[in-house]
């Protein structure tokens, strides 16, 4: 028997999530085949099989959380990585990551019902959650050997119906009841009947909140709640920005590179964060300090298929258009196929949000935590516009710029946003200060 | 319709203000609720200005009355010259007692911006309720409605409640003078407690009860200790006694309670009642009606704060989205007598009845030393587990704190501890909660402070 335990992956991740065996009970592996696909922070890393041999047991199912040294996979194993025999103790090593592989305890049985036939034995809390997540202690499997059903127990007991594919959880709303009863009501201090579910006649679809959308999702709340955002609105005549972009097109294609007007956009910025230093900046909460960075890595805010990304184009003020339109390809498509690395999605010191290639005219953005603002720039149309006296037609792009209104004034988010503009209607004015 | 009716929209209605409609309240006011509080007196209800608190204040002033008793501190070293009491002022303060804490309440609910109505509610329909008060008559639509209305105590054939010669507990504990003699009627807790504080004031109590034992669902080793307590008291304790044979007056009646739903209208909501006017509710506080729910007394409960403000919570989370349940396994009792008693789960008997391998555990509090420094050794710790795999199935304790030493072994039964679980924890020496460890380690075999029988 051979254990493998989750590997520390880097970057300092404690846990990763398990997003799919490929491998079952069962399965014979060959060396290095890839068994399993784990997602971290940010980036899903697929992990190859440290031996050859028979899986004899997964012990971390698909959707739940390891902790780095939590066993995953055990092994009837034939062949280890090193070509040693299958001694119960020895050290595997593969690649970039440690694993390590200790002699494996007697399984604990858990097939076995508790002794007690009257009760199942959990806390108040527990039975609390049994009770909301509407799930039959008794069907529980303890995983502790006196029987003892705790709350992961019922968990994960949650997470294996979903796995059967059994909407199981009740809705939270009330429920309409003909069934009525009194718990307490009989005249005697003896342990109370044991109270029946309420029957749910609706049932929603639940399911849990896990992957890249919980991430998102906890980022979004923390940059929700610590952040108190504000947001101005403006528009940009993008005409002149539209003919530079047809002009440099049909060269930067020879050159093999998709000029969109992201990479122009981020050129624009760069000017404009550094002499708006308070927009390349983070709050350092702890300690009440404001941080001026002087690197500019801007984020680009992408979809990808399971959802939000941003990856990030570090040094942004060292690179040509023609470098950053080209490392942008690169990054967008990691994004969407999720192979960045973590270096590749964090760091950002300003983010822009392209939300017209998401298909909507404009939006309020949400600060990318620990940022200070974050620019959407909507789509371009072409709209009625009053120039002079006279109606024109002229290509808008609208522009929404959210700050932290801790650290900006809507005075200063103002001045910053027409600075854009002037910028963006006439973008010549790069030239004036290229080295 | 009433000329003038305007009928007010509110979010929560809760019909009462006891402990378990200002608790069922404040809670629904911290889940973002806006709540309507209705009741015709101060919040607090029956337990705190005519129930509970009354008769715990007076209990602990009658026994600090009775502790300084020559014969009681003599032996200590303490010579008194004369103690003596008056009924008044003992009464005067029991209202100081009731008075901050009802201030309390009050102060609660305007800090949680509650809406306090005085009036009495009923039901119009299933969305509405009229309160009739003092400043007339109002109209409320709500979205959901908590009855939180409480009991009285149920009319007893034959003895017609007059305030004289036939009262309720509540009336006995507003006599304004003490009576010479005082006969209870009841084998409940509340029959117990009140015989007992009379007694320690000087009454000649006659107590009678109906049932086969003092007290039903109590272990009778522990029963006789406070028997004997009573008879110390020089209380004349009758049990098997039949009803229709009590001609002793004044008299005071325990005996069950009777919800008090009937003023409520219900069938306007048609709401299901049980035979004794109970409203039903499921485990999640819910009436036949699922946008009204009913807590407490008024569902036909067994008539304890306790459980009705438990219920309460129940019952404003559940409206609030929560899917939780009233559930708890097991429920403590205390009676306040000399010595005190506190009883919680099985009984060794029900234990066995129930299909239960038992195990029990037993220690006199006289080889415990705080039970001696304290002068009051008089008692024993009662343990019963399941032999299978040592979980705490009951307890029943007796002496001095028992009724706070109890929620020890609920915590245990709740948690599903076992004997050794007991057995392990340190307990702070001296202490009456060694009795608690000594009783495990008996039932284990292995009480150090014991001779094992046998």
């Amino acid at each position: 028997m051979q254990e493998f335990k989750l590997p520390d992956l880097g970057e300092g991740m404690q846990e990763a999530e398990v997003v799919e065996w490929l491998v079952k009970a069962g399965d014979t592996l060959k060396l290095d085949q890839t068994m399993l696909k784990v997602e971290t922070d940010k980036a899903v890393v697929e992990i190859p099989s440290p031996v050859a041999g028979r899986v004899a047991e997964i012990r971390v199912q698909d959707g739940q959380v390891a902790k780095v040294g939590d066993v995953l996979i055990v092994f009837e194993s034939t062949t280890s990585a090193n070509g040693g025999s299958s001694t119960p103790t020895q050290s595997l090593t593969s690649g970039s990551t440690t694993m390590q592989s200790a002699s494996m305890p007697s399984p604990i049985s858990v097939s076995q019902t508790p002794a007690t036939k009257q009760r199942v034995l959990a806390a108040p809390a527990v039975r609390k959650l049994a009770f909301e997540l509407g799930v039959d202690l008794e069907k529980v499997t303890p995983s502790l050997p006196n029987g003892r059903v705790s709350i992961e127990d019922v968990r994960s007991y949650i997470e294996h119906e979903k796995d059967s594919s059994l909407p199981s959880a009740p809705s939270p709303v009330l429920v309409e009841e003909k069934e009525t009863e009194q718990p307490v009501s009989q005249a005697s201090t003896t342990l109370i009947r044991k109270i029946e579910h309420p029957v749910t006649p609706v049932q929603d679809e639940r399911q849990p909140l896990k992957g890249l959308r919980k991430r998102i999702a906890e980022h979004m709340e923390r940059s929700w709640r610590t952040i108190p955002h504000a947001t101005a609105f403006d528009e940009v005549d993008g005409g002149a920005l539209a003919e530079l972009r047809e002009a440099l097109k049909p060269t930067a294609e020879k050159r093999g590179v998709r000029l969109t007007y992201i990479p122009l956009l981020i050129k624009l910025l760069i000017p404009l964060l550094n002499e708006f230093p308070i927009f390349n900046a983070s709050l350092d909460e702890e300690n009440r300090e404001i941080i001026y960075h002087r690197s500019y890595h801007v984020g680009v805010a992408t979809a990808s298929p399971e959802g939000l990304l941003v990856p990030v184009l570090r040094n942004a003020d060292h690179l040509t258009l023609m470098e950053i339109a080209s490392n942008l390809e690169n990054l967008i498509e990691g994004a969407k196929k999720r192979t960045l690395a973590l270096s590749e999605l964090s760091g950002s010191t300003f983010t822009l949000n392209n939300v017209g290639s998401f298909g909507g005219s404009t939006g309020t953005p949400i600060i990318n935590h620990p940022e200070v603002a974050i620019l959407a720039v909507g789509r371009l149309q072409d709209k009625a516009v009053v120039q002079q006296g006279t109606v024109i037609v002229r290509p808008m792009m609208p522009l929404a710029l959210s700050f932290d209104h801790r650290l900006i004034d809507g005075a200063m988010a103002g001045a910053f946003l027409a600075r854009f503009k002037e910028l963006v209607e006439n973008p010549q004015q790069l030239i004036l200060d290229m080295v | 319709m009433v000329v003038g009716d305007v009928t007010t929209a509110v979010d929560v209605l809760v019909l009462g203000a006891g402990p378990g409609g200002y608790v069922a309240a404040i809670r629904a006011a911290q889940l973002g609720r806006h709540v309507t509080l209705v009741d015709s007196g101060l919040p607090g209800g029956t337990c705190l200005h005519q129930g509970c608190i009354p008769l715990k204040a007076l209990l602990s002033a009658s026994e600090r009355y009775h502790q300084t008793r020559p014969e009681e501190l003599t032996a200590m070293g303490i010579h008194v010259e004369a103690v003596a009491f008056d009924w008044a002022s003992m009464q005067a303060w029991k209202q100081g007692v009731v008075d901050r804490l009802a201030e309390g309440v009050r102060r609660l609910i305007a800090g949680n911006h509650i809406e306090y109505v005085y009036g009495t509610g009923w039901f119009i329909n299933a969305q509405e309720v009229r309160v009739e008060g003092e400043y007339g008559s109002l109209r409320f639509k709500f979205e959901h409605c908590i009855i939180a209305t409480g009991a009285d105590a149920a009319p007893f054939p034959g003895f017609p409640f007059d305030g004289k010669h036939v009262l309720t507990p509540e009336k006995a504990l507003m006599l304004s003078e003490l009576p010479e003699t005082l006969s209870f009627v009841g084998d409940d807790y509340i029959a117990l407690e009140l015989a007992t504080l009379f007694a320690r004031l000087g009454v000649k109590v006659k107590l009678l009860s109906p049932g086969d034992q003092l007290m039903s669902g109590v272990d009778p080793s522990a029963l006789r200790l406070v028997q004997a307590g009573l008879r110390k008291l020089g209380i004349q304790a009758s049990t098997g006694v039949a009803l229709d044979s009590i001609a002793e007056r004044p008299v005071v009646i325990s005996r069950s309670v009777c919800p008090r739903t009937s003023e409520l209208h219900l069938d306007a909501v048609g709401l299901e009642v049980s035979a004794n006017g109970g409203i039903k509710v499921n485990s999640m506080q819910q009436s036949s009606v699922s946008h009204i729910f009913a807590i407490g007394d008024c569902t036909g409960a067994r008539a304890l704060a306790s459980i009705a403000m438990k219920q309460a919570k129940v019952a404003a989370e559940v409206l609030s989205g929560q899917r939780v349940q009233f559930a708890p396994l097991v429920l403590p009792l205390v009676v306040h007598t000399t010595p005190e008693l506190a009883t919680v789960g099985y009984t060794a008997e029900e234990a066995s009845k129930a299909g239960y391998t038992i195990v029990t555990g037993r220690f006199p509090l006289a080889a415990n030393g705080r039970a001696l420094t304290l002068r009051n050794d008089n008692g024993v710790a009662l343990l019963v587990a399941n032999a299978d795999d040592g979980t705490l199935l009951g307890a029943t304790l007796v002496g001095p704190r028992a009724g706070d030493l109890i929620e020890q072994a609920v915590l245990a039964i709740e948690m599903g501890a076992t004997l050794t679980d007991l057995s392990e924890i340190l307990y702070a020496h001296p202490g009456l909660s060694e009795t608690l460890l000594e009783a495990a380690d008996g039932a284990l075999g292995r009480a150090v402070h014991m001779l094992a029988r046998g």
